[in-house]
C-alpha cells in the first residue's frame, strides 16, 4: 500500500489527487459497514442481555409466583412444576391435581416442597403426556382462594428418549400394534 | 458413464434415505412416555441440524460473494450459485422442522405453537430466508446479488441465536437432547443408531440437491452471461 502511494507521489498532482478521494471513498465505505456490523452485533447482544435478565418471561416456577405478592393476584400467569402422582382428578374435560415445586423421585420432593392446587376449566381435555409427575404448564391466575385458576395446560417434555418397558430393542413391531405404552415413574432424576 | 454414475448416487441416496425410515419407524423402540410420536424426532432433529449447515454454507458464500465481488468476478458469481443454492435447500429443510414441530407438539404439549423463544426466533429464520429467496425471484442483477449477500449474512447471524434459544431463556420447547444436563439424551443405543442413520440420510439428500442446484445455477449464469454479451454486440 506505502509503496503505491510513493509511485503516485511520483506522478503529477491531479491523480495523486483523485486516488487519495478514491481511498477517502473507500474508507468511508468500510466505516459505514463497520457501523452497520457493530449496530447489528449490538442489538443482538442487548437483545440476548436483556433476554438472559428477563429469561423468566416465558413461565414462573412456584416459589417464583408465591414470592410475587399482590401482583401474583392480578396477573395472568403460565406456572411450571411436577404433577403430583395420584392427585389428579378428572371430571370431563375438567381437571384438579396438585402441582408440586419437584418432581416425587427427586430427593428435594421429600423436604416439604412448595406446591399449589390447579383447577382447570378448559374446553378440551389436557393432552396425554399429562400424568403423574408430568412435568406442566399451568395457564391462568391465581385466586385469593389458594387455588390456581387454569385455562389452559400444556404438557412440557423431557428432551430424554427411553424405549418403553417391553418395547426395548425387540423392535417396535410389537408396540405399534399396540395403544402407546406408557410407563410410570421410569424417569430417574 | 458420468450419467452412471450420477444415477448411481441418486439411487444410493434414496436407498439410505429408505433405510433411515425403517430404522425410525420401525426399528426403533417406542418411547416410553409419548409413544409412537416421539419417532418424529428422527425426522424433526435432524432436518434441524441440516437447515443450520445449509444457512452456515450460504453464509460463507456469501461473505467470498462480497469478497470477490471487484476482485474475482467469476468466482463471485460461483460463490453467488453456492449461496442462492444452499439458502434453497435450508428453507426446505427449515420447513420441514417447522412443520414437523407442530405435528409433534399438538399431542405432546396439547398446543400446535406457542411463541417461547426457540420457536419465535426458527421462524424469525424461516422468513429472512423466504425472504431472501423473494428478493432473488423480484430483482435482477449485480445490485440485487450484493444485498442478496448481506441479507443472507444478516439471516445467518440468526443460527446461533435459535441453537442457543433453550439455552438462555425459558421455552416450551424442551432442553437440547445433546448436551442438555442429567435429563436428557438418548437412552438406547438402537434410538441412537436410527437418529444417526437419519442424520446421515438426510444430509446426503440435502447435499445431492445442492449440487445439483449449483450445477443448474451456474448454467443459468452462463445463458445469461451469453444473452448480455449478444444484446451488448446487437444480435
Amino acid at each position: 500500500m506505502s509503496g503505491m502511494n510513493d509511485n503516485s507521489g511520483s506522478q503529477n498532482s491531479s491523480s495523486k489527487n483523485s486516488s487519495s478521494k478514491k481511498s477517502s471513498l473507500k474508507n468511508s465505505r468500510s466505516l459505514r459497514i463497520v457501523v452497520a456490523v457493530v449496530v447489528v452485533l449490538g442489538t443482538i447482544g442487548y437483545l440476548a442481555y436483556t433476554g438472559q435478565a428477563s429469561a423468566k418471561s416465558y413461565y414462573v416456577t412456584i416459589p417464583e409466583m408465591q414470592k410475587m405478592g399482590a401482583k401474583a393476584y392480578s396477573s395472568n400467569l403460565r406456572v411450571e412444576g411436577f404433577v403430583k402422582p395420584e392427585t389428579i382428578q378428572q371430571d370431563g374435560p375438567n381437571v384438579r391435581f396438585v402441582l408440586s415445586e419437584y418432581e416425587s423421585h427427586n430427593p428435594k420432593a421429600q423436604q416439604n416442597p412448595r406446591q399449589i392446587t390447579v383447577d382447570y376449566r378448559g374446553s378440551e381435555p389436557p393432552p396425554d403426556t399429562f400424568k403423574n409427575d408430568a412435568q406442566a404448564l399451568a395457564i391462568g391466575t391465581w385466586g385469593q382462594d389458594g387455588v390456581f385458576h387454569a385455562t389452559q395446560l400444556q404438557a412440557k417434555c423431557a428432551s430424554k428418549y427411553a424405549p418403553a418397558q417391553g418395547a426395548a430393542t425387540s423392535g417396535a413391531k410389537v408396540a405399534t400394534n399396540e395403544a402407546p405404552v406408557v410407563a410410570h415413574g421410569n424417569r430417574t432424576n | 458413464m458420468k450419467r452412471l454414475l450420477l444415477l448411481l448416487a441418486f439411487a444410493g441416496v434414496v436407498a439410505l434415505m429408505a433405510w433411515g425410515f425403517n430404522q425410525a419407524i420401525f426399528v426403533a423402540p417406542t418411547e416410553a412416555t409419548m409413544g409412537d410420536v416421539q419417532r418424529i424426532f428422527y425426522y424433526h432433529v435432524p432436518n434441524a441440524m441440516l437447515s443450520f449447515l445449509f444457512f452456515a454454507i450460504s453464509f460463507v458464500a456469501s461473505i467470498l460473494f462480497l469478497a470477490w465481488k471487484n476482485s474475482a468476478p467469476e468466482r463471485a458469481q460461483a460463490a453467488d450459485a453456492w449461496a442462492l443454492a444452499s439458502a434453497e435447500v435450508g428453507v426446505v429443510f427449515c420447513s420441514v422442522v417447522l412443520i414437523t414441530g407442530p405435528l409433534w407438539a399438538r399431542p405432546v404439549w396439547g398446543i400446535w405453537w406457542t411463541w417461547d423463544a426457540r420457536l419465535t426466533t426458527t421462524l424469525i429464520l424461516w422468513l429472512i430466508y423466504v425472504s431472501y429467496l423473494l428478493l432473488r425471484r423480484f430483482a435482477e442483477g449485480a445490485q440485487m446479488q450484493t444485498l442478496a449477500a448481506v441479507l443472507s449474512i444478516f439471516g445467518a447471524l440468526d443460527v446461533p441465536i435459535v441453537y442457543m434459544a433453550n439455552r438462555w431463556w425459558r421455552t416450551q420447547h424442551p432442553a437440547p437432547v445433546f448436551g442438555g444436563g442429567p435429563d436428557s439424551g438418548i437412552k438406547d443405543p438402537t434410538m441412537l443408531a436410527a437418529f444417526g442413520w437419519n442424520v446421515l440420510a438426510w444430509a446426503a439428500w440435502g447435499l445431492m440437491l445442492l449440487a445439483f442446484r449449483v450445477h443448474v445455477e451456474r448454467r443459468q449464469q452462463r445463458i445469461r452471461h451469453h444473452q448480455t454479451v449478444a444484446a451488448l454486440a446487437g444480435k
